[in-house]
């Protein structure tokens, strides 16, 4: 597409093994069917990652999708999608991030960006308008992430970066890629494969501009889609205090990790992490490109051990996985996002390898002779330490530096005390506290144990009811809600069951992984007031608008279903069993607020689900039929 | 009474919406350095500040301005171009204390702002207050400029 419109009508592919690269056009037919971000990065990996390959081996395919909407006034849209298949799971391997990467790399003239190979000594690849060069990294290498940043923006003044630090230089399995400063593209471990690469950091700078399709419409579309974000009743308290709104509800319902999920909420909970703390540390907000809501906050440490530190914090990640999950103190838990920012590592799985540690370290398994000091939680000090080992791969941390799973496995019976799903360790949302679509999600979730791709997008955190079947949650909205709701009437009226206030776990679990996906493709945020409010219409309209190509919202629906299905197939491929989806056994055999899973009943569920994805109900492997109506038939 | 396009730091969140709201207002682009508004970041000490044209009464630009062309409107008060004769020489842009000049590269001409008369799209994008259309002594407010200064001087 030459004379593109809304996408910047390139694909960027780099081979490190000879330094080459060459421009792919994106052809009409592919962004339909595949959309943007996650819809590209699906697309291209099964197509050209070789079955079986180690994760962390040249042949690994590492994708930059940028969202379709990024760039444009459309509200939220700075999402770029990070994909590979993954060290941590050996399946697919993807993170979503905002901040000003993806506006950057598409006005330097690209879409997406795919790596494959691995140079011999450390690089740095820089794109600007449309001209791409490879530079020696050598001096930028044993940096952590921050000092890298800093060097690479005073060479290159207004300049994005993806970037590793230390632990992806030293190929620790949950290594991130760093998305600026404060932002990583976290989760599976990719930023071991750019490390496994000899990848230092992407440098995007560009202006090239990019001109929407129609601009009045787009426009239009943007104020419409910024008055419905605004009007949900989840936009006042997102504004306010961001995703750590989540924090106190969770503990609440005894749903958080609370160390290593031994318990549901830790007693001093309130007292420390509650509102009252983050208006204390915190002085603004920060938003990423084009959004309405600025979730995040600045955060000043005034006193104390960790006083002067300054940084982008206080979402509900650190402060769960470090905070609850470890037993740290608020400003310890700070300190340990910086040191996560800084080496580059995911704060959730470092977190809960931790987590796993300090628990083995109780049971007698490890010993303060392996680690090299004793470990406790809430030792922040202790924590802090291990962290810094983990990074650089000495003593413990060198067999934690695998992961939750591969590390419990050098232990007899450690598994126990692994808490992950697919070999990813769980952030939160524990199910036993709480049976909704969003714990439920972890299950099904394509990149293993996490809980980002599946949220009912009307969750309804004022009840946490237990009086229904178990595959059910309560709505808890009225009427309005109901009909507010951008959701084909055959699939909401399935999903909802208004009379008896009720929402069907398995069938909103498809539409909230398919809707989440749709936002990932087109590179639009999930906070709640935006996954509450916009929906496959509106979207439909602010797509053609940008980019000129005419989509209803069930194609729309349906590029976003065939991506999700091209992972499953992926993964399927690599190696996944039905087996696997299944949570940690602690979860159906120790209580935590009174409750525990029924395997029986959980099973029901999954196979309810994947009856509504049109998949086989006890394998979960997707239907002929289901592949046929999805183009996909031939991949197989 | 005569407004200005005011700014308080303290609420910019860095979104960049006025930056795309002016350059696809005014080029019809979605491309921020297009605009005639820019915010400077300094995310290691944690703060954004927009910098737009502050339509000074005697301007740095117009003073060094080779072609003589940057003139004040007397009517609205605004720091004006004639763009047909600028020669892009950009002695403006190294002369504004608010880095408000900018080289518009479609047009080959140095712009400024010109409060979109008198309805600036960049304020009425703006999600949190942090840039406002009014009369300039309305919303002065030393309390919070000297808490901008305390930041960048620490």
């Amino acid at each position: 597409m030459s004379q593109s419109r809304g996408y910047a009508g390139q694909i960027l592919e780099v081979d490190l093994n000879n330094n080459a690269f060459h421009r792919n056009e994106l052809t009409q037919d592919f962004c339909k069917d595949y959309l943007g971000g996650i819809g590209f990065n699906a697309k291209i990996i099964y197509d050209r990652a070789p079955t079986g390959i180690d994760a962390l081996s040249p042949e690994n395919v590492l994708v930059f999708g940028v969202g379709t909407m990024v760039g444009s006034t459309f509200p939220t849209s700075s999402r770029t999608e990070v994909s590979a298949k993954s060290p941590m799971t050996g399946l697919f391997g993807t993170s979503n991030s905002g901040m000003f990467f993806g506006t950057q790399l598409k006005n330097a003239g690209f879409d997406a960006l795919v790596i494959q190979g691995r140079t011999d000594k450390p690089v740095y690849l820089l794109i600007e308008n449309g001209e791409i060069s490879f530079h020696d990294a050598g001096r930028l290498w044993g940096k952590d992430s921050w000092e890298t940043l800093d060097i690479l923006r005073k060479q290159y003044p207004g300049c994005e970066a993806a970037l590793i630090g230390p632990a992806g230089e030293n190929l620790v399995r949950f290594a991130c890629i760093e998305n600026g400063y404060y932002d990583a593209w976290a989760r599976t471990g990719l930023g071991a494969v750019m490390g496994s690469k000899n990848l230092k950091a992407v440098v995007v700078r560009g202006s090239l501009g990019i001109t929407p399709d129609n601009v009045e419409k787009l426009i239009e579309v943007s104020w419409k889609a910024r008055q419905l974000i605004e009007s949900s009743p989840f936009f006042g308290p997102f504004k306010s205090y961001g995703s750590m709104n989540a924090a106190m509800p969770y503990g609440n319902f005894k749903a958080l990790n609370a160390l290593n999920f031994t318990e549901g909420c830790l007693p001093d909970w309130k007292e420390k992490f509650a509102r009252p703390k983050v208006e204390e540390l915190t002085y603004g907000h920060v938003a990423c490109q084009s959004c309405i809501i600025a979730c995040a906050h600045w955060v000043e440490i005034k006193e104390g051990k960790y006083k002067g530190l300054r940084m982008k914090d206080m979402e509900v990640t650190p402060t769960t996985s470090f905070g609850s999950g470890c037993g740290m103190s608020l400003e310890a838990s700070v300190k340990a996002a910086e040191m996560s920012q800084r080496y580059g590592m995911d704060m959730v799985s470092a977190g809960g390898v931790i987590g796993m540690a300090i628990e083995l370290f109780n049971r007698g398994i490890i010993t303060a002779d392996d680690v090299g000091y004793e470990l406790a939680f809430g030792d922040d000090d202790a924590i802090l330490h291990l962290m810094e080992d983990i990074a650089h791969r000495r003593g413990l941390g060198q067999v934690l530096a695998e992961g939750a799973l591969r590390a419990s496995q050098q232990y007899e019976d450690g598994e126990a005390s692994a808490m992950h799903v697919k070999g990813l360790e769980i952030p939160m949302i524990d199910p036993r506290g709480r049976t909704s679509t969003w714990s439920f999600g972890i299950l099904t979730n394509i990149r293993g144990g996490d809980h980002l791709r599946c949220r009912n997008p009307i969750e309804n955190l004022r009840y946490n009811e237990n009086k229904h079947e178990f595959q059910k949650e309560r709505f808890g909205f009225d009427q309005k809600m109901y009909d507010a709701l951008d959701m084909p009437d055959t699939i909401k009226s399935q999903a909802i069951d208004l009379e008896n206030d009720t929402t069907d776990i398995a069938i909103m679990s498809r539409w909230a992984e398919d809707l989440i996906n749709l936002f990932n493709s087109l590179g639009v945020c999930i906070r709640p007031p935006v996954e509450h409010r916009l929906g496959p219409t509106l979207l439909a309209e602010a797509y053609t608008a940008f980019t000129g190509i005419k989509i209803t919202s069930d194609e729309l629906m349906q590029s976003s279903e065939r991506c999700w299905n091209l992972i499953k197939l992926f993964n399927l491929r690599e190696g996944e069993k039905p087996e696997d989806s299944k949570f940690p056994r602690r979860f159906y055999e120790q209580e935590v607020g009174g409750k525990k899973l029924n395997e029986a009943q959980l099973q029901e569920v999954l196979r309810q689900y994947y009856v509504a994805r049109g998949w086989e109900p006890m394998t979960g492997q997707p239907s002929e039929d289901k592949l046929r109506e999805l183009r996909l038939s031939s991949v197989e | 009474m005569r407004k200005q396009l005011i700014v308080d730091s303290t609420k910019c969140t860095g979104c960049g919406l006025c930056q795309m709201a002016c350059a696809i207002k005014k080029k019809r682009q979605c491309e921020p350095s297009l605009a005639r508004i820019r915010i400077w970041r300094d995310e290691t000490r944690g703060m954004f500040i927009p910098m737009v044209c502050q339509q000074c009464e005697n301007p740095p630009c117009a003073a060094v301005c080779l072609m003589n062309i940057i003139t004040k409107d007397p009517v609205n008060g605004l720091t004006i171009r004639n763009l047909d004769a600028c020669i892009a020489c950009r002695a403006c842009q190294v002369a504004c204390p608010f880095e408000a000049s900018h080289y518009d590269y479609l047009q080959e001409a140095v712009v400024n702002c010109d409060h979109c008369q008198g309805s600036p799209e960049c304020v009425q994008y703006c999600p949190t207050g942090a840039l406002q259309y009014a009369p300039l002594n309305a919303v002065l407010d030393n309390g919070r400029h000297n808490e901008a200064l305390r930041r960048i001087c620490t």
